[in-house]
């Protein structure tokens, strides 16, 4: 497996998903007293071509290491970011790179990539609970971190209507935000 | 003031209702060599059934609230109760979060606080010197 | 007439409220007679909801106090992620004398970190004395971050932009005689957890991990490590100081020649991980480079470059149990965080424990479960079911702590034998 530069990575981004590719951003940053460089790689694709970029990130790297899912309300839209790295094993060699997928709140639906990458079942249904994205195909749907007497419906990272302002405890001697 | 309400020293039971684990390594550090609360005879036990005190440590998340009701019931008396660290005063840092129901004075009664995030094991140990102080005056009564 | 085919399980509930394991979660453990057949786990009791904090109440300096609490023990990691991936959307460079004291601080962590678990591993197994021994060793470093920092427990050395403290040419004598001493009791350390007869017993292959297993269970930290997987962010992304050191990853054949993946190869790397980071806190002392400690002094100002910051950072540090990462997204005239997600590394971890307790016998589950070094706190949570009589039965962490005990003790006589 050769190690490409994060240049060469965006081109094979888009050179596998064509026309599903919005946009790319590159960020370096020099560290410390030697100014190594610190590289992180960011990859906007079309919601249909989600799985396809995470093949083609197997590709780059067998089991690529997934960190996180997060996502963000971002008004009429809800933006996901899978933050995977790659090159681990390799020193001062590793990438991050984040796949970002924005999804229209009247539709939320993304497939499950635990077929590929088994460890991402957890986050999977964190973000299921947490945001109120439908994970489509995931093996196990059952909440995560809220407990079973959570009211349903509510998701707390939204900003919205939905989230849990009415769960929030007030001080005493201070009224209701 | 002679000590005869208990006839042994203090067993104590601690219970996590959702703390950070701050507070809980320095109840531990108390049983250590360095501040060696067991030359006391105050014990660590494993079971509610057979303790004094209750320390209850961590904002009360609300999975957590039954089974602290359920462990100070099951607790015989006299017992006493410490709530130790900053999180069981008032929740601490996570004042007004969503998944949090109340201080722990909510729920069950209350009979020493200690504030800090996280106390000092110093602290602990007077804590419990105090409800013992408490639970002597208790009895005599 | 026996029924040799029909199996019914046993349901066991562990947790979440137990005396073996300081922090709530429950596991319900599906058992054939005394072997393991499934796990499941169940967390959320710890669950504090410190994102939704972030995003709504606090301003971003704010933040830095609220991430030290996510976890007691790991208390350094958290805020120099979080900081890491602020500085990143906001654009702000510490200077280099910061990003040595935050790896003198960080490293000193992983010392009292591992030394923690190995005092819990050994009260696990049942030796107690072990337990108090290695404790008491632990006050020394214990008392070294209270000389630095301030505090034992929340040190709150972080500030975006740099450290709040600065390590000066006369607390270098202190901090050197401390370091004398972990290293001149650091074989004694390893005899005791590795040549003993009992312990190799009962940490040799038990709770094996296979290096398949771990990359595709996304395992991080020792327990990864322990399996053969070469993953440390030190030694791989560059960040702070790391950067200019050259780490590497620790596997335990440097010290065995082989990789099995038990709990032996966790105890190994961790000690192994303690000498490693003596090594680089004295190198750091070495090389540290002068100048400020602070990219900006007067927080007003930076509260201010923060509220009309515009991007998105991600922020990934080398905590004593694995990776830890930070992703945050700003928003220019918002006064709050825009986004805030926390990921620690027991939250990946859990997710090997049904592939390490597969297998294994009822009596070895405390140990099997603490090698990997869980911090619920950290992730935001053992029921067992015996399949043969399909009873219900509740075992406390108590009994279960006490089969582990009598597991060693029927060990022992047979070895004495």
């Amino acid at each position: 497996m050769e190690i490409l530069s994060p240049e060469e990575i965006v081109e094979s981004f888009k050179a596998a998903l064509g026309s599903s590719f919005i946009d790319s951003k590159i960020y370096q940053r020099e560290v410390a007293v030697k100014k190594n460089l610190f590289q992180a790689i960011w990859i906007y694709v079309k919601r249909e071509a989600f799985r396809q970029a995470v093949e083609h990130t197997c590709k780059l790297q067998e089991y690529p290491h997934l960190s996180i899912i997060s996502s963000s309300d971002l008004g009429d839209s809800v933006g996901l970011i899978y933050h995977f790295t790659i090159y681990y094993g390799h020193h001062l060699k590793e990438l991050s790179l984040g796949l970002c997928i924005n999804l229209p709140k009247e539709d939320l639906k993304i497939p499950t990539i635990t077929d590929m990458v088994p460890g991402a079942l957890f986050t999977e249904r964190e973000t299921q609970e947490m945001m109120g994205v439908e994970i489509v195909g995931i093996p196990d749907n059952r909440r995560l971190f809220l407990p079973g007497d959570f009211p349903q419906g509510v998701y707390p990272w939204r900003k919205d209507e939905k989230g849990p302002h009415d769960l929030l405890r007030v001080l005493p001697g201070r009224e209701k935000k | 003031m002679s000590l005869n309400a208990i006839k042994r020293a203090l067993w104590v039971y601690h219970i996590n209702t959702g703390s950070c684990n701050g507070c809980d390594i320095e109840i531990l550090a108390v049983l250590t060599p360095r501040y060696d609360v067991e030359r006391f005879g105050i014990m660590l036990v494993g079971t509610p059934r057979h303790a004094d005190v209750l320390l209850v440590t961590g904002p009360v998340a609300r999975q957590m609230a039954p089974r602290l009701k359920r462990v100070y019931e099951q607790t015989p008396d006299p017992k006493m109760v410490i709530a130790v660290g900053n999180c069981g005063l008032e929740g601490g840092v996570f004042y007004e979060s969503y998944n949090l129901v109340g201080p722990v004075d909510q729920h069950i009664p209350v009979d020493i606080y200690v504030p800090g995030c996280p106390p000092r094991p110093e602290a602990i140990i007077e804590a419990v010197a105090k409800a013992w102080v408490k639970l002597e005056k208790a009895a005599e009564k | 007439m026996k029924d040799e085919g029909m199996t019914t399980t046993y349901t066991i509930p562990v947790g979440p409220i137990h005396p073996a394991l300081k922090e709530p979660i429950r596991l319900d453990l599906k058992v054939d007679g005394e072997e393991i057949v499934d796990v499941d786990v169940i967390v959320g009791q710890v669950h504090r909801g410190i994102e939704w904090l972030g995003m709504n109440r606090n301003n971003p300096i704010q933040n830095i106090y609220l991430a030290e609490r996510v976890c007691g023990i790991c208390n350094i990691c958290h805020p120099f992620a979080y900081i890491m991936a602020v500085e990143q959307a906001a654009g702000i460079t510490p200077p280099e004398r910061a990003e040595y004291i935050r790896v003198i601080i960080a490293e000193m962590e992983r010392i009292h970190s591992h030394l923690l678990w190995a005092g819990i591993a050994a009260h696990e197994i049942g030796f107690d004395s072990v337990f108090y021994l290695v404790w008491r060793v632990r006050e020394e470093i214990m008392d070294l971050i209270e000389y630095v920092t301030g505090n034992r427990v929340t040190k709150a050395m972080f500030q975006i932009g740099g450290v709040r403290r600065d390590i000066t040419e006369e607390q270098f004598p202190r901090i050197r005689k401390t370091l004398a001493y972990y290293k001149s009791i650091f074989n004694q350390l390893k005899t005791v957890f590795l040549d003993d007869r009992t312990i190799r017993m009962r940490t040799k292959n038990v709770g094996i991990l296979k290096v398949e297993d771990a990359l595709k269970l996304l395992t991080v930290g020792p327990t990864a490590r322990a399996s053969g997987v070469n993953k440390d962010i030190r030694q791989d992304q560059p960040y702070a100081a790391y950067a200019d050191l050259d780490i590497k990853a620790i596997t335990p054949d440097m010290l065995t020649g082989t990789v099995v993946g038990d709990v032996y190869d966790r105890i190994i790397v961790r000690l192994l991980e303690v000498k490693q980071s003596i090594e680089i806190i004295e190198c750091c002392l070495e090389e540290m480079p002068p100048g400020a400690i602070l990219a900006e002094p007067k927080m007003a100002k930076v509260l201010n470059t923060l509220k009309t910051a515009e991007g998105e950072g991600v922020g990934r540090a080398e905590a004593p149990r694995g990776e830890v990462i930070h992703y945050v997204r700003l928003e220019a005239g918002r006064e709050t965080l825009a986004t805030w997600k926390i990921r620690a590394p027991t939250y990946v971890n859990l997710m090997a424990v049904p592939t390490i307790l597969k297998g294994a016998q009822l009596a070895d589950v405390p140990i099997v479960f603490a090698s990997i070094d869980p911090c619920m706190s950290c992730t935001n949570r053992a029921v067992v079911v015996n399949r043969k009589t399909s009873k219900r039965a509740s075992f406390t962490n108590e009994e279960l702590h006490h089969l582990c005990v009598e597991k060693t003790r029927r060990l022992s006589n047979e070895l004495a034998r």
